[in-house]
């Protein structure tokens, strides 16, 4: 028989960190990673020593980050191993650490993401080196395969492409709001139809900027959290963690996902108080929260109109910005998703509090065929 | 014409349909794909002879089109049209269109192959790349 998340030891979140969300800089990776992985030490109040393996999520940056990153922690021996699974390699990492200690082998485990972008140009993909040909991939960058992903949505019910900006003018509010968001100006509908146009209807600020950054979090076990004396303000549970791939795609594979978490968690879809999802682009957001089953399918767009995903509304829908505005550095982004409801579940988002929030909800997908699915519950 | 990528499509067949036909493959369990591969069968993970060559005539329905306005590599350049097209033996690609324009067409148009002149071979003849356009007979064109 095998176990779930829920099966094994309690893990929780107990400290969380950041490097902001930005455009790429002269800023050496080391530096975003090392802010990112000390505030998330002393968020939970404890020092490095007390960390026993190290996930290091990596995405554009070339081979083994890692070393040159956690040797000016002090060398402490510990387990370190990189994650890359392209725009999920931070879940990817989180769901391996969070296994990891609740499995009993460790006690406190870290996951950091980190990032730089490789400048202009498409970035190379493994997929493009398979000897296998295709018509017409190299025409159809990821914003145009969503702008296609957009066409449908917006035929199949109907909905005017000014409907789905609407996304973005919700995420900008959220990013200008949020100190670690890349993009922290809110923008009205007219900006963001105004701006420059991508694919199809889709325009830049409907687009995720990828930029640089780290994201940090530790989890810890509840010996550990009693033997360190950690904060009882601090840990969250992590109560799930799924992840599928390419059986099916985009939002399906979406919605298999977060039915395996939901019930592995024990939940309904309209238990959720605060959601991270995959919004790269804005039409995503509408597929990704019909998908999870917070709305009936075809309802996304009406329920945004009424607020139904603001911060404060029915279920808070990217309270940090989403990928739209708090920004996508790749390596990082599936652990300042995990960052943004923990700090929603402690109630400590600040101006981004969803009132009550108890019940957060983390999901990822990445190169269009893996998904991540986390939920995290305070007691 | 010659087709710029012939292990992917063939140019009109002399016999049967006036389209370009794409080389697609069939396994055993019954899964069509394109391209055809050798790799295994991404629906059973059959190989060897399950895997056989099959052509697959270049028509089908359109699931989703979108103008690109902005293309970072620069092997293209905007704007150009973009579509999903699923063929009416299985398999769901993604093409060019053979013409831009700025309509948006509707989901479920009858869509066909054709061959666009992109270059010209050493001995002068045309090499044409495969895109999809609506197809003559559809009468739901948006």
């Amino acid at each position: 028989m095998t176990k779930t998340l829920k099966d094994l030891r309690p893990v929780y979140v107990v400290g969380v960190g950041w490097h902001r969300y930005q455009p790429l800089s002269e800023t050496s990776y080391v530096t975003l990673a090392l802010k990112a992985i000390r505030d998330a030490l002393a968020d939970a109040g404890i020092p490095w020593p007390e960390i026993e393996s190290a996930y290091v999520a990596k995405a554009l940056l070339p081979m083994a980050p890692g070393r040159p990153i956690l040797r000016h922690l002090g060398a402490s021996g510990i387990e370190l191993i990189h994650v890359e699974n392209a725009s999920a390699s931070g879940s990817a990492a989180f769901r391996k650490a969070c296994i990891e200690v609740a499995s009993g082998v460790t006690d406190v485990a870290l996951a950091v993401g980190v990032n730089k972008p490789r400048g202009a140009g498409p970035n190379p993909r493994a997929e493009r080196m398979t000897g296998i040909d295709s018509i017409a991939d190299d025409a159809i960058a990821p914003f145009t395969h969503f702008a296609l992903l957009g066409d449908q949505y917006a035929q199949r019910w109907g909905v005017p492409h000014e409907d789905i900006a609407r996304v973005g003018v919700k995420n900008h509010a959220n990013g200008a709001r949020n100190p670690n968001a890349q993009r922290q100006q809110a923008r009205t509908l007219e900006e963001i139809l105004g701006g420059r146009p991508v694919a199809g209807k889709l325009t830049t600020l409907q687009c995720t900027p990828v930029g640089e950054g780290a994201a940090a979090v530790i989890v810890m076990s509840e010996d550990a959290i009693r033997r360190l004396g950690v904060g009882s303000d601090k840990p969250v549970r992590v109560t799930g963690s799924a992840a599928r791939s390419q059986r099916v795609y985009d939002a399906m594979l979406t919605a298999e996902t977060t039915q395996i978490v939901l019930k592995e968690a024990g939940l309904r879809p309209d238990q959720i108080d605060v959601v991270e999802l995959h919004d790269a682009f804005t039409v995503e957001e509408l597929e990704y929260v019909e998908a999870m089953g917070l709305c009936a399918p075809g309802q996304a767009v009406h329920l945004l109109k009424d607020g139904a995903w603001d911060i404060g509304g029915k279920c808070a829908v990217s309270p940090s910005g989403g990928l739209i505005a708090m920004g996508h550095p790749i390596g990082p982004t599936g652990i300042g998703q995990i960052g943004e409801i923990t700090l929603q579940l402690r109630g400590a988002a600040g101006e981004r509090q969803q009132p009550g929030a108890r019940i957060g909800l983390a999901h990822m997908v990445g190169i269009g065929a893996v998904c991540y699915v986390h939920t995290l519950q305070r007691d | 014409m010659e087709s710029r990528k012939p292990a992917l499509y063939t140019v009109p067949l002399e016999s049967g349909s006036s389209v370009p036909h794409l080389k697609g493959g069939r396994c055993s369990c019954g899964y069509v794909f394109f391209p055809m591969q050798t790799f295994g069968c991404e629906r059973c993970g059959a190989t060897g002879s399950s895997l056989q060559a099959q052509l697959l005539e270049g028509r089908g329905c359109l699931v989703s089109s979108a103008r690109v306005l902005m293309h970072a590599a620069d092997n293209r350049k905007p704007p150009f049209a973009v579509a999903t097209v699923k063929l009416d033996s299985g398999p769901v690609l993604r093409t060019l269109f053979a013409d831009y324009t700025e309509e948006s067409l509707r989901v479920g148009t009858r869509v066909q192959a054709c061959l666009v002149e992109v270059a010209r071979s050493d001995s002068g003849d045309p090499i044409g790349e495969l895109r999809f356009t609506p197809s003559p007979e559809d009468t739901n064109k948006a």
